[in-house]
């Protein structure tokens, strides 16, 4: 290869077949793909102070140190001081640098996936500035890449792609549900409305656990007068190629959402409910394709308290239980979804109350990023609800209420698994249970 | 300046025996509205209220600052000092502004005080010595500051802290702290205090404050420090026009190179922008003429506590701050030398690494599984 110029180095390497096998290789080459400008400015300013752990339920519940979110980019980090930095280069000369090896891949790998849910709390306070939760992402694209994904979410990502949806549920199964809601509330559900205002998406999730959703949404929309469609060419916008790190996939999950609202022309997209699918489509999806979406994209809490401000939305009556309220990361902190949902519980709710933590501060139900498609990390993921759990029984609420499918099974399964009586309602839901009769 | 009865007067009333046209006034409330972040849609209800508003009387005490606050605000220019401050407020006493001098300025204070008790607003520039320390320090007319301040202070409706030495201890206050310098919210604790930090501050912030309580009756909603979040919401990095160069690692490394002229992101000569809240980058000085990263030189964190003991103006955000014990300093220590590094951010290394990604297939995954 001495003699070999780069250029021709480089060409010969592309003839060579394709390697068809994630290996250390690639996902080294991946890792330095992802250390840009932020990427380096973050590591290098990096004080040590440890704040970020604090602001983590991984390591706060555990008492871990290991799940310190810093810690947790050590992979990254060491790519970047050995291949982009002076120091790192010059360690390297006396072969005193840390490489990054498969065996560091498979122990980071817990720490990359199981132990955290990229909910952002830990980007939030860092004193400099770091965006751990975004370099987390970023990691996660060399993880997969060197083959150290978990298995949950390397099926679910096989199964988005060839199925459509991470649960590998068709659309027959969706027609069932829509059989359903037909036949309870008497009214039509629109599929493959070409020209309706928005074009609503589901979530796997949604579909199985709470079917509730998409009749509470036909009886909101029907009352409302406002157009929308279901599409059978893409129905479901949970993205697992974010979850696992890989902008390939997700970069096909979103296509397909683009081109169901192209074929259907429909102004404005609902994300599911479901948080991350909320930050795939709304922030991420335009910068994986590489071009603007002729429509715009609305997680549903926003569009209803667009209807509640124009006065189309008409309520009666108000729950009288002591309600408290989930904020959803994805919503709330990352995407600042956080007076909509007050506004609309004001409408129907009498006695709610705050959780101490709220809003962009709320502590993550430990679900989020993949952790709940993750088996391995069940004990995990339960003990990052503690902090949750803990929140909840300082106002001790009659009832929970949220609006992420992905939280709220979280928060079903966790206040279960500790024997707390509080069941979990979709906000969506409760919206359509007061809505004024029409005569 | 005699007192004046703040009584006699709407503002609405002042300001057009001023001269000052309708045209003019709504032109400053749309402004305050923008300035503020509020929908254009509530600058017709600024200028309702501003206009039945009675003018406020205003105390103004200067303690241990160097007057550059007061400096700032008489550069203000939409509104001008004239138009708004005297004007739209009754600036019944201020040491620095009024021609009275001696007992009759004295006068004026306690006369503001007992005209408007729990009305008057009160701002405040410059840091005090703290109740501890010896009086002699910084006296008025006789008064140690702390004694004027709690005085003055009693029947106020809310204090407006101005500038870093009064919200923080600034300069001051700094290491050692020689006269036990401490900020206003360090020693008012039953009144409203909202801190407008800077050093010094911006003018437009001190008026929009000012705006915001005689169109709403309340203060705006406070940050952590209790500083205006419309105007201390987001930090410089946030809205600074170099952002882009950060984003795509392009930083000068001296303030003559080609980077530097090019208009490269200063954070490795020492910027404090991702650490620092203030709307310099928004507003922009001297009428919106430019503002300090716009003419060159890094973000000095002015507006954020312990400016002065925060480490040097030209070590970048890496480096900690020197006060907070062992653990920090020796973490310094390796976050200076690994900053000096991050200056070999191999550019070319991450554009070839980015052309030559091999993007995953799904059958890739699925020989996992
Ligand atoms: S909070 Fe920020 S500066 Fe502190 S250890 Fe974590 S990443 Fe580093
Ligand atoms: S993003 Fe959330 S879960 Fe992940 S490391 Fe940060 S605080 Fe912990
Ligand atoms: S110049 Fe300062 S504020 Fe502007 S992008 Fe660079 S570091 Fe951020
Ligand atoms: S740019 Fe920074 S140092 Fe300069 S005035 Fe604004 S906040 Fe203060």
């Amino acid at each position: 290869m001495s003699e070999l110029t780069l250029e021709q180095g480089r060409a010969q390497s592309q003839d060579a077949p394709k390697a068809s096998e994630l290996t250390l290789e690639r996902g080294l080459a991946a890792f330095r793909a992802e250390v840009d400008g932020p990427v380096a400015a973050f590591f290098s300013s990096c004080v040590h102070c440890g704040i970020c752990a604090q602001a983590c339920p991984f390591y706060l519940e555990t008492g871990d140190p290991k799940y310190t979110p810093i810690l947790k980019l050590e992979p990254l980090r060491r790519v970047w001081e050995n291949d982009f930095t002076l120091w790192g280069k010059i360690k390297g000369l006396f072969g005193l640098n840390h490489k990054v090896t498969d065996a560091m891949l498979a122990e980071w790998e817990e720490l990359l996936y199981d132990s955290c849910s990229m909910c952002g709390r830990c980007s939030m306070v860092c004193p400099v500035g770091n965006d751990l939760a975004l370099m987390i992402r970023k990691s996660r694209e060399g993880m997969v890449q060197a083959g150290h994904a978990p298995e949950g979410l390397i099926a679910a990502s096989v199964r988005a792609i060839q199925t459509g949806s991470p649960m590998g549920l068709q659309w027959k199964t969706l027609a069932v549900q829509i059989n359903h809601v037909e036949t309870s509330s008497g009214l039509k559900v629109p599929v493959d409305q070409p020209g309706a205002e928005y074009l609503v998406l589901l979530s796997s999730m949604e579909i199985i656990n709470f079917p509730e959703y998409l009749e509470a949404i036909t009886k909101i929309f029907d009352h409302a007068g406002v157009t929308w469609t279901l599409s059978t060419e893409c129905f479901e916008a949970t993205n697992a190629g974010i979850q696992i790190g890989n902008k390939d996939i997700a970069a096909q999950l979103v296509e397909r959402v683009v081109a169901a609202a192209e074929t259907l022309k429909v102004p404005k997209v609902i994300s599911p409910e479901c948080g991350h699918a909320f930050t795939a489509i709304r922030w991420e999806g335009p910068n994986l394709i590489g071009r603007p979406y002729p429509f715009k994209v609305f997680h549903i809490i926003e569009v209803l308290d667009e209807l509640r401000a124009s006065g189309r939305l008409k309520t009666e009556g108000m729950e009288t239980d002591r309600l408290s309220m989930h904020d959803p990361c994805n919503l709330a902190r990352k995407s600042g979804v956080i007076q909509q949902q007050r506004n609309l519980m004001g409408l129907v709710a009498e006695n709610f109350v705050e959780l101490k933590e709220h809003g962009k501060f709320q502590w993550c139900c430990g679900a989020g990023g993949g952790v709940s498609s993750n088996e391995r990390a069940e004990p995990l993921k339960m003990a990052a609800f503690k902090r949750k759990k803990a929140q909840i029984e300082e106002v001790s609420p009659e009832r929970m209420v949220t609006m992420c499918a992905t939280c709220r099974t979280q928060l079903e399964e966790g206040l279960e698994e500790f024997n707390m009586e509080i069941p979990v309602v979709g906000l969506t839901e409760m919206i359509a249970e007061h809505l004024v009769e029409k005569n | 300046m005699a007192a004046r009865n703040p009584t006699d007067k709407t503002l609405g009333e002042s300001l057009r025996e001023r001269g000052v046209s309708r045209r003019g006034f709504l032109k400053f409330c749309a402004a305050t509205a923008s300035m503020m972040a509020l929908p254009p849609s509530m600058a017709p209800a600024i200028a309702a209220a501003l206009e039945q508003a009675k003018r406020p009387s205003v105390i103004w005490l200067s303690f241990q600052e160097c007057t550059g606050c007061t400096e700032s605000l008489t550069r203000s220019h939409a509104p001008t000092l004239e138009d708004l401050i005297l004007d739209v407020i009754s600036l019944d006493y201020h040491h620095t502004l009024q021609a009275a001098a001696g007992d009759a300025a004295e006068h004026a204070r306690e006369q503001a005080m007992a005209a408007n008790p729990g009305e008057y607003l009160v701002i405040v520039d410059g840091s005090i010595p703290g109740p501890d320390s010896n009086p002699g320090y910084s006296t008025v007319a006789g008064h140690s500051n702390y004694a004027m301040l709690m005085e003055t202070v009693e029947n106020a409706a809310a204090v407006i802290a101005v500038g870093t030495c009064a919200t923080f201890g600034g300069l001051p206050g700094a290491n050692p702290n020689p006269t036990g310098a401490m900020s206003v919210m360090d020693l008012v604790k039953d009144k409203p205090v909202i801190n407008v930090s800077g050093c010094p501050p911006i003018p437009m912030v001190i008026t929009g404050v000012i705006a915001h309580y005689l169109t709403f009756g309340r203060l705006p909603e406070l940050d952590a420090y209790n500083r205006p979040m419309a105007f201390f919401g987001q930090s410089i990095h946030d809205r600074c026009y170099r952002r882009p160069f950060y984003d795509k690692g392009l930083f000068a490394k001296t303030f003559d190179d080609e980077g530097a002229r090019l208009g490269w992101c200063l954070y490795e000569l020492g910027c404090k922008g991702p650490t620092t809240y203030n709307a310099c980058a928004t507003m922009r000085w001297n009428d919106g003429t430019s503002w300090p990263v716009e003419a060159g030189h890094p973000c000095l964190g002015c507006s954020e506590p312990r400016f002065w003991d925060a480490g040097g103006f030209y070590n970048t955000v890496s480096v900690p701050t020197s006060a907070s014990g062992v653990n920090v300093l020796a973490a310094g220590a390796a976050g200076a030398i690994v900053g000096g590094a991050v200056a070999a951010l191999a550019k070319k290394q991450t554009k070839t690494a980015v052309a030559h990604r091999q993007p995953v297939t799904v059958e890739e995954l699925e020989a996992k599984l």
